[in-house]
């Protein structure tokens, strides 16, 4: 096994990067669960109210359900983008014969942008007055009946403040599925062809199920990557008009730095943590379910 | 490349070719409507920094702008102190970079060409960190920094950034280190090379590939950092590039749209050439990453 001089070069290797990890990530968690149990303002001294912010989030407040129920619409949308249009959009590419390199770069390029800047630039696209690009679009096509103040509209302003999020890493989950698909083997499909099958048949019984685990990884990345969706709701919106683009994160963020309700902040940050985990465990669990038969 | 040309789907050789053509010319035009939806919007960026500010005003967004001006660019950097803001997440990435790369080689070196009796399971304890939402960290940090009179300081934005990267830079060099062949250790062993000097002529000069990656995706995730910075950074000189585009925003209704639109632009330069640059092994990167795994 190890000479006692590599076990000393493994500590000195090992501990500065656990160090840097367990200050900056493993300890505030615990931290954050140590100050649910508390209420406290960050001024006078804390005052223990054991599971007391839990049983309020659970039972008293409804701008938790509310925001939660959001957070899950803010889900949806993104992963109709980051899933849905990417694998459709990875597929036809696999057809593709011209440009693929130049499509596969630009395609991409919207995830270099900061979420500060897409919000700048979203608040324009979405603009009633002065008119922004889209509604000067739906103008110019003969639906000014749709045209409208996206982020004000209370409508509206969910998909509005969900869909930068969903454009933004559009490009990666594209390329991900698209290196998937490159994956199945040719002469199956093929085979496939031969025997008749159809494109969708194809699709569906030669390429998704070689797609599988690359599928399930980018399904787990795209959702927790959704859940934790912050910085474009809070940019655009903040949460408003009212609490109707509230989500849990943008919820949690003023709860602790706007009206400086630490414990309860540390609360709801703890119930973003399970969601997350359930949502991966619900994930695995619906694929284990389904099997290997697709 | 060879795995490109195989899946090359030109020339079917079976009946139906003419549905196929229809086919294939429909799902180009779905293609490049993508490709509008994607790119446009920021060509538009581009566009409107170009334009005289009058003709935004008063604007069709499709026009090419009638004249081409560099006021805008003048007036983002006279209004909002751009070239600080620049400054300061030079400093933040440049340091958060260096420390996410040495650290991550360190541990990675440690579990995986070292190795020890728990070895897999500090590599699991890394991992989880690739799923923790931030904002669980951000009360205890904020309260933390705040006893430690580290609020508006490079290091308040530097620590969260360098351990959130550090998962996947930990994963990332790991698995590269566990395709170097252990012949080569062996015989650096025999040299009479010990664990520091392995390290130092071994592992560091084959990891230039991996730094790449790991820096290119790190850079993305630092510069572009929002929550931390708006946390931890009150203090006009601290602020960082995307905190400094913030406050371009404002007041409602008094917005200089088109030098915010050409302070937007400079921001985005850096990471444009790095992506341009090293184009192939970004994609390739991507493409393959979920594959491997």
């Amino acid at each position: 096994m190890l000479s006692y001089r590599s076990r000393i070069a493994v500590l000195v290797f090992l501990t500065p990067p656990l160090l840097a990890y367990v200050v900056a990530v493993v300890l505030p968690i615990f931290q954050s669960l140590y100050l649910s149990l508390f209420e406290w303002d960050g001024i006078f001294d804390p005052v223990f109210v054991g599971l007391g912010n839990y049983v309020k989030m659970f039972t008293a407040d409804p701008s938790f359900w509310g925001s939660l129920g959001r957070s899950l619409v803010y889900v949806a949308v993104t992963l109709v983008f980051q899933l849905g249009v990417a694998l459709l959009i990875a597929n036809l590419l696999t057809y593709a014969t011209r440009g693929r390199e130049v499509i596969k770069t630009l395609v991409v390029l919207p995830a270099i942008v900061s979420t500060v800047a897409i919000a700048l630039l979203f608040r324009r696209l979405y603009s009633f007055d002065p008119p922004g690009l889209i509604n000067q679009l739906l103008d110019f096509v003969g639906l000014e009946v749709l045209t409208r103040a996206w982020l004000s509209d209370l409508g509206t302003v969910l998909t509005a403040v969900s869909v930068p999020e969903g454009w933004r890493f559009f490009g990666i989950y594209m390329l991900i599925l698209y290196g998937g698909l490159l994956a199945v083997p040719r002469d199956l499909e093929e085979a496939a062809k031969l025997d008749g099958a159809t494109e969708w048949q194809v699709f569906r019984y030669v390429r998704f199920p070689y797609l599988r685990p690359v599928w399930i990884t980018t399904t787990i990345m795209a959702t927790t990557n959704a859940l934790r969706g912050f910085d474009i709701p809070y940019l655009l919106t903040n949460g408003g008009p009212g609490e109707s683009s509230e989500l849990l994160t943008t919820y949690m963020y003023k709860t602790a730095f706007a009206h400086t309700q630490f414990g309860y902040a540390s609360a709801l940050s703890v119930a973003i943590v399970v969601e997350c985990l359930i949502a991966v465990g619900l994930i695995l669990f619906m694929v284990r379910k389904r099997g290997f038969t697709v | 490349m060879t795995s490109e040309a195989v899946v090359n789907r030109s020339a079917p050789s079976f009946p139906g070719t003419g549905a196929l053509n229809l086919q294939r010319a429909f799902s180009q035009v779905i293609i490049l409507l993508i490709v509008l939806v994607q790119v446009y919007p920021l060509v538009w960026i581009l566009l409107t920094a170009l334009r005289p500010a009058q003709e935004f005003a008063a604007g069709n967004p499709f026009a090419i702008p009638s004249v081409i001006t560099l006021e805008n660019f003048e007036r983002a950097f006279a209004q909002g102190n751009l070239g600080h803001y620049l400054l300061n997440s030079a400093i933040v990435t440049l340091a958060a970079d260096a420390l996410i790369v040495v650290l991550g080689m360190m541990a990675a070196y440690a579990i995986q060409v070292l190795g020890f009796k728990y070895s897999r399971l500090v590599l699991g304890f890394f991992i989880v960190g690739i799923v923790v939402p931030a904002h669980v960290t951000l009360v205890p940090l904020f309260l933390n920094y705040r006893n430690l009179g580290l609020l508006n300081s490079y290091w308040s934005i530097i620590v969260p950034l360098v351990g959130f990267s550090l998962p996947m830079a930990v994963y990332l060099f790991q698995s590269f280190y566990s395709y170097i062949p252990r012949e080569l250790y062996d015989a650096a062993t025999v040299d009479g090379a010990g664990p520091y000097r392995t390290f130092f002529s071994i592992t560091v000069p084959m990891s230039v590939n991996t730094v790449v990656t790991v820096v290119f995706v790190n850079t993305i995730f630092i510069w572009n950092d929002f929550i931390f910075a708006n946390t931890f950074v009150l203090d006009k000189d601290m602020k960082t590039v995307p905190l400094g585009l913030q406050s371009y925003m404002g007041a409602m209704g008094s917005i200089d749209w088109t030098a915010t639109f050409a302070a937007v632009c400079v921001t985005i330069t850096p990471l444009l050439l790095a992506l341009l640059v090293l184009n192939r092994a970004i994609i390739y990167g991507i493409q393959g990453g979920a594959t491997k795994g």
